[in-house]
């Protein structure tokens, strides 16, 4: 049998009485985009926390290049291969944005990957540049925008240099004009540019995101999630098809 | 002779361009001098002494700082490390013979072991509830004093033990020479790598295992490292004044510590150092008013936390300097722009 990249087995979380995630399965492959969608409280920010092992599930587990990650620490995690950014930012406030940065390219993997790059500083900085927030470094990240602080967390988790990278809701808050430029700089990511020089190939990416009309240009397959359970999954263009969908998602005034 | 010349001209251009050019960098290199040449005009055998047990307690106030306020992990028990380091020192040096310069560092291990202990612990908790258990610590290990009087002199606590060095000078610069020395690599610590990520762990300690950072490891690297110095701290004291008691243990010991780096400004390392130097001394120099002396001492305490909540130093930094909004390099207050990249300042 032929390995998956990343794969989800039954995977189940509960908070209390609330069934967040739901017996949940899913695999993919080293090369995709996978976007994951659903109405708010559907459970994708659940999901991704229990990829990273920010939380533990009840039940279930995931699989990556073949190892079980599931009750592995969050930074061993880190350390395999999988980033994360938060989506509601959680930037390090009081330290400049440049520290910011730093701190993951501390993480072994990094430090391991990037050894030609000398300076820590200069790889945090070209982290900076590829989010577009490069002229800033000297700030404290507390002056941030929200649109910044977004390209603060995806500068972060591309520094920890991740073969899967999970991003939740990485165009929240941007203007349609920063969108644009975000969406712009993941495919370039994923297709091994500019940042990706790093890598031997752009990272495979999970990402949430409400702004439909940009995820289904970059991403090659969209998973529909409602209530904890998988609806739908398919190609972008079978996704807008799709009739549960429409129902529980786009029409409910999403467009 | 050229070579001299050679050496006395850098000295002199590194003076020119790196520390007249920042009032805090001039203090700092005062203050350096003026301890290191204080017996040179007197030698007060009084003075001599409030000034070695003002650098033993600087040490220690610097070590609380490297711990709680740099990775955030309020530490309310910090004498525990001190009590350890001069407990450790006493009994090493009593029952077993070792000198002073074997048993301070002995002693300091013995805390890093017991910084360990507690640390582990306290890795889940946070705010106050680590702040409570951490306070019940040197108590526990009081009670453990109470009940081994044979060994550790009970409430008398362990007398008798080798004098630091031969002299009052001599253990003056001892306890100057390890302050300075120190202080200069906490706050070399706090400016590596290494104290990134304390700083991280602080602000967010989730975002930091999310950048890959093992911070189990790095908050226990934190709590030794504090451990180290405290009890460096603890056995210079017990040498110095040749007893190691339980007072070195008590609780108004450790709120003492917590009170020094506050009224400094925490997250400075030069914060705590300097707020001994001056409250450690004016609690002396009020002895002769014995009655009012908390008083004054706790009014004093009070009017700074009041009015400068960000700590003395910090306070006054910002009144002589001001960064550059642009390089965010530091200059004199009285400039308009910047020394380096020429920008205006404010
Ligand atoms: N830490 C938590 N404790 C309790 N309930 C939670 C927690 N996190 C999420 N939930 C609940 O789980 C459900 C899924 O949340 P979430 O994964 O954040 O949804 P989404 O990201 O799809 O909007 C929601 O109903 C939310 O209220
Ligand atoms: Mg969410």
């Amino acid at each position: 049998m032929i390995q998956s990249f990343l794969e989800i087995k039954e995977l189940t979380k509960n908070f209390g009485g609330l069934r967040a995630v739901n017996h949940v399965n899913f695999s993919m492959e080293r090369d995709q985009i996978l976007g994951l969608i659903g109405p708010n409280g559907a459970g994708k920010t659940t999901l991704l926390r229990l990829i990273t092992g920010i939380l533990k599930p009840d039940s279930g587990s995931v699989r990556f290049m073949g190892k079980e990650i599931i009750g592995r620490k969050t930074w061993d995690i880190v350390n395999m291969g999988i980033a994360c950014t938060f989506q509601n930012m959680r930037p390090f406030r009081r330290l400049p944005i440049i520290a910011n940065v730093m701190v993951s390219c501390l993480c072994p993997r990094a430090m391991k990957r990037g050894e030609w790059v000398k300076r820590l500083e200069a790889k945090a900085m070209d982290a900076l540049e590829f989010a577009g927030i490069s002229d800033m470094a000297r700030e404290d990240a507390s002056t941030l925008s929200q649109g910044d602080l977004k390209r603060l967390e995806v500068a972060r988790a591309i520094a920890t240099e991740p073969e899967l990278l999970l991003l939740d809701e990485p165009f929240g808050g941007l203007s349609p004009a920063e969108t644009d430029l975000m969406a712009k700089s993941i495919s370039r990511l994923h297709k091994g540019g500019r940042f990706g020089r790093l890598h031997s190939e752009g990272p495979a990416m999970i990402i949430v995101e409400h702004k439909l009309q940009w995820l289904m240009k970059i991403a090659d397959r969209i998973i529909v999630l409602n209530f904890g359970n998988i609806i739908a999954d398919g190609t972008p263009d079978e996704i807008i098809k799709n009739p549960y969908v429409i129902e529980a998602y786009l029409g409910q005034g999403g467009n | 002779m050229d070579l001299i010349l050679f050496y006395l001209r850098k000295l002199f251009t590194i003076l020119k361009n790196e520390v007249l050019v920042l009032p805090s960098r001039v203090v700092v290199v005062l203050f350096f001098l003026l301890l290191l040449l204080l017996p040179v005009f007197t030698k007060d055998p009084y003075l001599l002494r409030i000034f070695t047990l003002t650098s033993i307690f600087a040490i220690l106030a610097a070590s609380w700082d490297l711990l709680s306020g740099f990775t955030g992990q309020m530490n309310f028990g910090h004498a525990l490390f001190f009590g350890v380091g001069a407990y450790g020192a006493a009994l090493l040096n009593k029952h077993v013979g070792i000198p002073p310069w074997g048993t301070v560092p002995l002693g300091a291990l013995a805390a890093v072991v017991s910084g360990l202990i507690i640390g582990i612990p306290c890795l889940r908790l946070r705010g106050t509830y680590l702040a409570l258990t951490t306070l019940a610590f040197p108590i526990i290990l009081m009670g453990v004093v109470f009940a081994f009087p044979g060994l550790t002199g009970g409430e008398l606590g362990i007398s008798g033990i080798a004098r630091l060095a031969g002299s009052r000078v001599i253990d003056y610069y001892i306890a100057v020479v390890v302050m300075l020395g120190l202080c200069t690599i906490m706050w070399k610590i706090t400016d590596s790598n290494t104290g990134i990520i304390f700083h991280a762990i602080r602000e967010d300690e989730l975002a930091v295992k999310a950048a890959g950072i093992n911070t189990t490891r790095y908050k226990l690297l934190a709590f030794s490292l504090s451990g180290f110095f405290a009890g460096i701290s603890g056995g210079l004291y017990a040498h110095f004044m040749r007893i190691a008691g339980p007072s070195t243990l008590e609780v108004s010991m450790s709120f003492q510590v917590v009170i020094w780096a506050i009224f400094g400004g925490i997250v400075t390392i030069y914060g705590p150092v300097g707020a001994v130097f001056i409250l450690f001394p004016l609690l002396e120099f009020l002895r002769f008013w014995q009655e009012f002396r908390m008083l004054m001492f706790s009014v004093v305490v009070l009017l700074i936390l009041l009015y400068m909540p960000d700590g003395l130093f910090r306070w006054l930094r910002d009144k002589v300097e001001k960064e550059c909004p642009r390089c965010k390099i530091r200059n004199v207050a009285m400039r308009h722009t910047c020394r380096v990249c020429t920008a205006p300042l404010d």
